[in-house]
């Protein structure tokens, strides 16, 4: 048996795939420790594990962390360059520097065979690094290997760069860049979607991880009376300042339209909402999916694994973040139609949302996604490749960094 | 980069302007130009909210129109992230009348 730790930024997203693969692995009978920078509930925490927050350590920061969780919601309000420079260099980086201390004392306290560090957590792979523990980085998205931007060279030298020189200013002389663990880096989604034809090695596609069960209320008698078809709308959690402007144009769209709109938002933030709009800010969305026939999101990740996994087509709304590698992903893979949110017209929400509804061959699409996201393995593949891992790794001698 | 000079803006140029602010409209659509007040200063990114795709449908639309010798993307890739924030309508006005001679 072996003990992991996984070593999580304070973004939900990032943190849910490592507690789903983390409760099976302690059902394997694995001991599994999380850590990070904010706290986390413990409900969060699967039975057996726990989470282990260097409160000290973090004390003085108390007001840097704040003040960069409430900068990113400037994200909507950025152009894509600024939106590169938020994350490494407002976000990463001094995320990185503030966990350093914590995370090796608990580290050293927890003593793990393997960390598994998400993809930015930097802290996590040079702590390792640092002591010489075998670790696996863990990506939540797919990732976004350049070469669409009119900027990708420059921003991949200067990302480059700036890796180079945290490295450096924690102690670490090596020849090429520790961030991400060259042994095994997993990727919550399929190579297919991702569309990474030859991946390096290390890069192992799992797909999507087993969701936690939500029996939330719902009123399901509404949605067996509704007509025509069923529309699902999320924006995720976050970006709660655009919400209202967002779903007046759904309303001004699909009002007056023979369709179902099912929206995952708070109903207080309009006066009234239309017959045909059922409305509650938390919903039951893995339930309520396979009685969807489109899904209209931004290009958040866990609504967009819950469509595909049941083969449903897209009108995405990119905004702003990641939310354009995957909105273009979707497109790609012939799933979906993109619309950029500042370029959100009336009519071509209309005109999409009939197109994905008339033309089978999205959902046909959406269906391959979602068989090729079933065939990569989910948890038992991330526990298989943790294990053996885990195994390969640290007795024998081999050097893992 | 080269450092392309700003030159004050002299009527070649303001014809250059109003020509460029003839694309953007095309490129990224009438309703969404009427919030925005389009000056010389007026950066891409921040400014005029575009985005890559865009830009590469602007820069198409400079090539067919100053000439082939404009390469607006390889010029743009040129640029580090801080310089293609601060990009603005001037700066292109000036590599067009730079690139033209």
């Amino acid at each position: 048996m072996h003990k992991y730790l996984f070593v999580v930024p304070p973004f939900f997203g990032h943190i849910s795939p490592t507690l789903s693969v983390g409760a099976s692995l302690l059902q394997r009978g694995h001991q599994v420790a999380w850590t990070g920078l904010i706290p986390l509930d413990d409900s969060h925490i699967p039975k057996g594990g726990e989470y282990i927050l260097p409160t000290d350590e973090l004390a003085m920061h108390q007001e840097e962390i704040t003040r960069i969780l409430r900068r990113q919601d400037d994200g909507p309000r950025l152009s894509g360059a600024e939106t590169w420079k938020l994350a490494l260099e407002e976000t990463y980086i001094p995320f990185c520097r503030i966990m350093m201390n914590g995370l090796e004392r608990v580290v050293d306290d927890y003593a793990p065979d393997v960390i598994i560090s998400d993809c930015i957590t930097f802290a996590g792979g040079l702590c390792a690094y640092k002591k010489q523990i075998p670790y696996v980085t863990s990506t939540p998205v797919p990732p976004d290997i350049g070469g669409q931007h009119i900027d990708a060279l420059r921003v991949m030298e200067w990302q480059s760069k700036l890796m180079y020189d945290l490295q450096r200013s924690v102690g670490i002389d090596a020849p090429n860049l520790v961030i991400h663990s060259q042994k095994l880096n997993i990727v919550f989604t399929s190579s297919e979607f991702a569309a990474i034809e030859n991946p390096e090695p290390h890069m192992r596609f799992v797909g999507p991880v087993k969701g936690r069960p939500n029996d939330v209320p719902f009123d399901w008698q509404r949605l067996e009376n509704a007509t025509g078809p069923k529309v699902f709308v999320s924006l995720g959690t976050l970006l709660e300042d655009i919400r209202e402007a967002y779903f007046a144009k759904l309303v001004e769209a699909f009002a007056n339209e023979p369709v179902t709109i099912i929206a995952a938002t708070n109903p207080k933030i309009r006066d009234s909402w239309p017959a045909n709009f059922i409305v509650q800010g938390f919903v039951p969305q893995a339930q309520l999916m396979p009685h969807m026939d489109v899904v209209i999101c931004h290009g958040g990740f866990n609504t967009v694994n819950d469509a595909f996994a049941n083969g449903l087509p897209m009108l995405i709304t990119p905004i702003a973040y990641d939310h354009f590698h995957t909105a273009g992903l979707i497109e790609k893979a012939g799933c979906g139609i993109k619309i950029r949110y500042k370029r959100l017209r009336i009519a071509d929400l209309r005109y999409a949302l009939w197109q994905l509804i008339a033309n089978d061959a999205y959902r046909q699409n959406a269906m391959r996604i979602g068989q090729s996201f079933t065939a990569a393995g989910g948890n038992e593949r991330a526990v298989q490749l943790l294990e053996d891992f885990a195994i390969a790794s640290p007795e024998n001698g081999e050097l893992v960094v | 980069m080269d450092i392309i000079t700003t030159q004050p803006v002299s009527s070649g140029n303001s014809d250059v302007f109003d020509t460029l602010k003839g694309f953007i409209t095309e490129v990224i659509g009438e309703e969404f130009m009427e919030d925005l007040d389009i000056t010389p200063q007026s950066s891409f990114t921040k400014d005029l909210e575009m985005d890559s795709i865009e830009i590469v449908a602007f820069s198409e639309k400079v090539k067919t129109h100053f000439g082939e010798q404009i390469d607006f993307t390889g010029w743009l890739s040129s640029m580090d992230l801080d310089e293609l924030i601060a990009l603005n309508l001037d700066d292109i006005i000036s590599y067009i009348q730079h690139a033209r001679h």
